[in-house]
């Protein structure tokens, strides 16, 4: 029995691999939508885990050391440090905000980072230009410290190395150009050119002030050779040592948690994006086995006279199809692991984010396995015909359907374990179930939309002129492209148009300054003492001017109901809040652009325990009721309030808003500055760029210790990274069009048999080359219509869902763009088309007639 | 009579390399308006590659194929086509009909092709004559190959041509089928005094032509009218 089944199985595989050897021809384009496929995911895995794989392994680079405690406006205890020092060494940074003002008075906000020149940098180099010590360069030197700085800064004030800037109530020579910061990265995003100076530098500017919003780190690396767990270990005592020092620590392994969640959530999506290609492919794949089910039904009923029984010819016939795959999913690997290995350096150098060169094992055999189910999702039931049908419909030229209810089974569970894998390795479980349901979605209005389509052409009246009739009978027939060209085109531009509104709805946020429905200025750090000189200067810059001001602290949440908030469940997009120090201010009545919508607000004279306001959203998220307390650790102090109302915030206006606003008596005695915020029109933008440029000059003039944040620049430069994202989504977008072409081209193809038939036909009795070209080319140009149309209706659908319920930003509808795009889809499917139909018209019909 | 047809030196290979075949010899034929032609010969004898240069659908390698003053080898393709569609009506043994088409669409396409305005009358017309006038909105799938051949008959007899081509018309019919498709043919073409040309096996159909014309190895072995 054993031995039968061997000999079985021998004679299986040496059959399938004769044959697929000797006549591979109908592959091709299958081949290609796996390569594609398998390619772009394992690209996409690659690349992010050469990001996080150079995160990982020049952590202790990029954080400065191996622990980094980050105090914001206060800095490390003598019990805190007494308890670093006794672990290895310690090292300080400070790093805030301030503005640079050049002899002319001409100000850029820069972002300051004052080291000690004996302890900076404690890992890496810093490489200046021209090539000094960076001691060196920040010394003084007759009285005037030194800084190395970003190129964007000589640009923005128009300056050269040599001359000097004020910075605060110091004078600061531009000693160098700073060409590599290692620690650039663990401080996050920037608003304006990097500064490097020292700490006595600093000290003489004037701008550490009580309640100045400076950021104190200090990087401890750990005596002798300390492994990861030994980081965690320590971090571990920290936490349970100094419970509520409030600081915010990162780890050589964990330098940005919300950098690398982020990543991972882009990751996700462009690897969704990535599969999205593959199983538009899928119907290549489909094409493929349903053509070499076809061409070699004789053969098959052959193998079953001759006494193999149906299922062990469906075996043999599987192993061909899945040798191919094999072939395609190998080769779809190899371009994955060799592409980001290869632009691994490139990319380095352009984003300045530390790729290195690797190889993601586990995540090529990710992309193999999906490439595997691909594969068999679109494989089995085409290959169960072989089993199904019985051996004298297979040696006849139209084989009769039968049901096949198991392979549609064996279908099934294989959708089933690819949907099992997308959710299992979900960074964003509920990213990815949002992906698939959308995805299954649209598949499957298109699937129903392309049904309905064929039913609709097939109950019009026909048409007279007889080309429109062959177009409308080529819709209706059985094997109409109608299906492949709805799901193909269908699903790829549905992503293409939700990706251009999308993207387009961010674009138009971020130019609201520009419509003057945004404040055109923040003001930082202003001087609680100088709040009214300050208001009065903005006054008579601005008369008409709206101008708004509110305390400004920052502190963090340590303990929600009593439980520390690392313990705590806290619902994903409230983590934000926990993720840092956040802005703290106290009030006695509501704040504007706030509603108060549960509790009553504290009267003006209160003078209790301390209450707090917190925005409802925030609240849910972290399971808070009225009457609830929470712990804060703002500059030193812990403030234990109750939670007295809740707030409906509009975030949308820009204003100054708060997640958590106190009652006055909470902050009695604490240092603190204020925030301002101005909005003002314009006639025209040269008026609102000498306005803007003239308010800040004098700011800087008269405050130089004050922050002058430039909103609409600020969004330019948020604008610039999403334009950048939204370019790698869109390329892999383009894989997913790619494959759907393909698919699409082999649907074609495949149809290519009907469609000789008639046309051998009509050229017979008198149709020219150009009538049936113009009749197939109204064919193609009505699907594709008919597709890109309901493209985008479910587009618009999705864009709108994601602009107003995840977004919470407008709705903006680029006709321009969206119109184009669907132009050029149709331009371009009616042209595909035509091209791989072009082969039928061609040749003599003598010929044509004797294959048919 | 005036000939119609003209066909000088006329030679013919198909295939390639080993495989190629010298199909059509020097043939030599001139057949006139209204006569009616069987072309005989076994099987590989060039009789269906002759029909096909006819009716333009096959090019010869060399020599003239003269309709009505027209050489077709002069034509491209698509004028080809125009000239098939205007004159010379083409019968198969396997119908060949365009089956998402009904009978009166069939008929009417040549029609519509050449530019007709009266096209759908004219093809309910001609599916009236041939019999299938309460069946001009059957499907071919919804018709019997008796009915199908009466349908291609009346496509190739709609646009009323100078010539009329049949390959094998009854071949895929039974006996009693086939009598009553060659009774509607040459009734056809007796009504419209069409230059008819078929090539048949059927000894019943070949006896009812004017003229047979025999065919051995791509050559004319014998013609009735010499």
């Amino acid at each position: 029995m054993r031995g039968m089944l061997w000999r079985k199985t021998r004679f299986g595989l040496r059959y399938a691999w004769r044959d697929l050897s000797g006549d591979p021809r109908g592959f091709t384009i299958f081949i290609l939508c796996i390569i594609i496929g398998v390619a772009a995911l394992s690209c996409v895995s690659g690349l992010s885990f050469s990001l996080s794989q150079g995160l990982s392994q020049e952590g202790r680079v990029i954080l400065g050391g191996d622990i980094s405690l980050s105090l914001m406006s206060r800095q490390l205890t003598d019990d805190q440090r007494a308890f670093l020092t006794a672990h290895g060494k310690v090292s300080d940074v400070y790093v805030l905000r301030a503005m640079a003002r050049r002899d002319n008075d001409d100000a850029a906000v820069i972002e300051i980072k004052a080291v000690d020149t004996t302890t900076y940098p404690s890992f890496g180099v810093v490489t200046l230009s021209p090539n000094l010590a960076l001691a060196d360069a920040l010394k003084e030197i007759n009285g005037v410290a030194g800084a190395a700085v970003d190129p964007l800064l000589l640009t923005r004030l128009n300056l050269k190395l040599g001359e000097t800037i004020m910075i605060g109530n110091a004078k600061i020579e531009l000693r160098a150009i700073l060409e590599n910061e290692p620690d650039k990265l663990a401080a996050g995003l920037g608003l304006g050119p990097r500064v490097l100076i020292s700490l006595n530098a600093l000290e003489s500017s004037g701008l550490q002030t009580p309640g100045a919003i400076i950021r104190h780190l200090t990087r401890l690396t750990l005596d002798g050779p300390a492994t990861n767990d030994d980081v965690k270990t320590l971090q571990y005592q920290l936490a349970n040592i100094f419970p509520q020092a409030g600081w915010d620590i990162r780890s050589r392994d964990a330098i940005s948690p919300q950098f690398t969640r982020n990543l991972d959530r882009f990751t996700q999506l462009l690897t969704l994006v990535a599969l999205t290609a593959l199983v538009a492919g899928g119907a290549g794949v489909a094409n493929a086995v349903n053509a070499f089910v076809e061409k070699k039904h004789k053969q098959h009923a052959i193998l079953k006279v001759l006494g193999l029984s149906g299922a062990h010819v469906f075996l043999i016939a599987l192993t061909e199809i899945l040798l191919a795959s094999f072939v395609a999913i190998g080769c779809g690997l190899m371009i994955g692991a060799l592409l980001p290995f290869i632009a691994a350096p490139a990319l380095r150098q352009g984003t300045g984010l530390p790729f290195i060169q690797s190889f993601n094992s586990p995540g090529l055999a990710i992309g193999a396995l999906y490439g595997l189910l691909v594969t068999c999702i679109f494989s089995f039931i085409p290959l169960g015909r072989i089993h199904e049908t019985p051996v004298s419909c297979l040696l006849r030229d139209q084989p009769a359907f039968t049901k096949y209810f198991r392979y549609r089974s064996l279908t099934l569970i294989a959708v089933l374990f690819l949907l099992g894998l997308v959710i299992n390795f979900a960074a964003d479980l509920r990213l990815g179930l949002g992906f698939i349901f959308a995805v299954s979605l649209a598949l499957g209005i298109l699937f129903i939309a392309s049904k309905l389509l064929m039913l609709a052409f097939r109950t019009l009246p026909h048409p007279k002129n007889p080309s429109l009739r062959l177009a409308f009978a080529n819709i209706w027939r059985p094997k109409s492209l109608a299906p492949a060209i709805l799901i193909s085109i269908g699903l790829t531009q549905t992503l293409i148009l939700t990706l251009i509104i999308v993207e387009n709805s961010l674009h138009h946020e971020l130019e609201r300054a520009d419509l003057g429905e945004i404040p055109n200025f923040y003001f930082l750090d202003v001087p609680k003492d100088k709040v009214n000189n300050f208001q009065d200067l903005l006054i008579s810059q601005e008369t008409s001017a709206h101008i708004q001001h509110a305390p400004m602290m920052r502190g963090r949440f340590i303990e929600i109901k009593g439980e520390a908030v690392e313990r705590r469940a806290i619902a994903d997009d409230a983590k934000w809040v926990l993720e840092g120090d956040r802005g703290i201010t106290f009030s006695t009545t509501v704040p504007s652009n706030s509603k108060l919508i549960e509790g009553d607000w504290w009267p003006e004279n209160y003078n209790g325990p301390p209450l707090v306001s917190l925005e409802k959203k925030t609240a849910e998220g972290f399971g808070l009721s009225l009457g609830d307390t929470i712990k804060v650790n703002v500059m030193g102090r812990l403030i234990v309030a109750t939670v007295a109302n809740f707030r409906k915030v509009d975030w949308r206006s820009y204003a100054i808003n708060f997640v958590m606003v106190f009652s006055p008596n909470s902050f009695k005695t604490a240092p603190y500055n204020e925030l301002f915020t101005i909005s003002f029109d314009a006639r025209s933008t040269d008026e609102r760029n000498l306005k803007d440029a003239n308010l800040t000059r004098e700011i800087a003039k008269k405050f130089p210790s004050v922050v002058t944040i430039h909103v609409r620049e600020t969004l330019a430069s948020v604008d610039k990274i999403i334009s950048q994202l939204a370019l790698a989504a869109r390329g892999a977008t383009s894989i997913a069009i790619l494959t759907a072409g393909l698919a699409l081209a082999s649907a074609i193809l495949s149809s290519h048999r009907l469609r000789r038939y008639d046309a051998v036909i009509l050229k017979i009795i008198g149709a020219t080359r150009r009538w049936l070209t113009y009749a197939y080319g109204i064919e193609f140009t009505l699907l594709s219509i008919i597709a890109s149309l309901i493209a985008l209706l479910t587009a618009a659908c999705a864009a709108y869902a994601m602009t107003k319920y995840l977004m919470k930003i407008d709705f903006i509808f680029p006709l321009l763009a969206v119109g184009g795009c669907m132009v050029v889809t149709i331009v371009a499917t009616s042209t595909l088309g035509l091209m791989l139909t072009m082969r039928i018209l061609s040749g003599s019909p003598a010929r044509q007639l004797r294959n048919l | 009579m005036k000939s119609i047809i003209e066909i000088k030196d006329v030679n013919l290979t198909l295939g390639e390399g080993a495989a190629r075949v010298h199909v059509l010899k020097n043939i030599h034929l001139t057949i006139c308006a209204g006569e009616t032609v069987g072309l005989l010969g076994p099987s590989g004898s060039g009789k269906s590659t002759l029909l096909m240069t006819l009716a333009g659908l096959e090019r010869p390698d060399s020599g003239d194929i003269i309709i009505n003053g027209n050489n077709l080898c002069d034509l491209t393709e698509d004028r080809l086509a125009t000239f098939r569609g205007r004159h010379v009506g083409i019968v198969f043994q396997s119908f060949l009909l365009i089956p998402t088409m009904t009978a009166l669409e069939n008929v009417a396409t040549p029609l519509e092709i050449a530019g007709r305005d009266d096209a759908y009358a004219r093809a309910k017309e001609e599916l009236t004559s041939v019999g299938l006038g309460d069946r001009l909105s059957h499907y071919p799938a919804q018709l019997s190959g008796g009915e199908q051949q009466r349908v291609a008959i009346a496509r190739a007899l709609a646009p009323e041509p100078l010539i009329v081509i049949a390959d094998e018309p009854t071949g895929n019919l039974d006996s009693e089928t086939g009598a009553a498709i060659t009774d509607l043919i040459f009734k056809q073409q007796k009504k419209k005094q069409t230059t008819l040309i078929l090539v048949t096996h059927d000894p019943n159909l070949a006896a009812r032509c004017g003229r047979r014309v025999m065919l051995k190895s791509g050559l004319i072995a014998a013609d009735d009218a010499r």
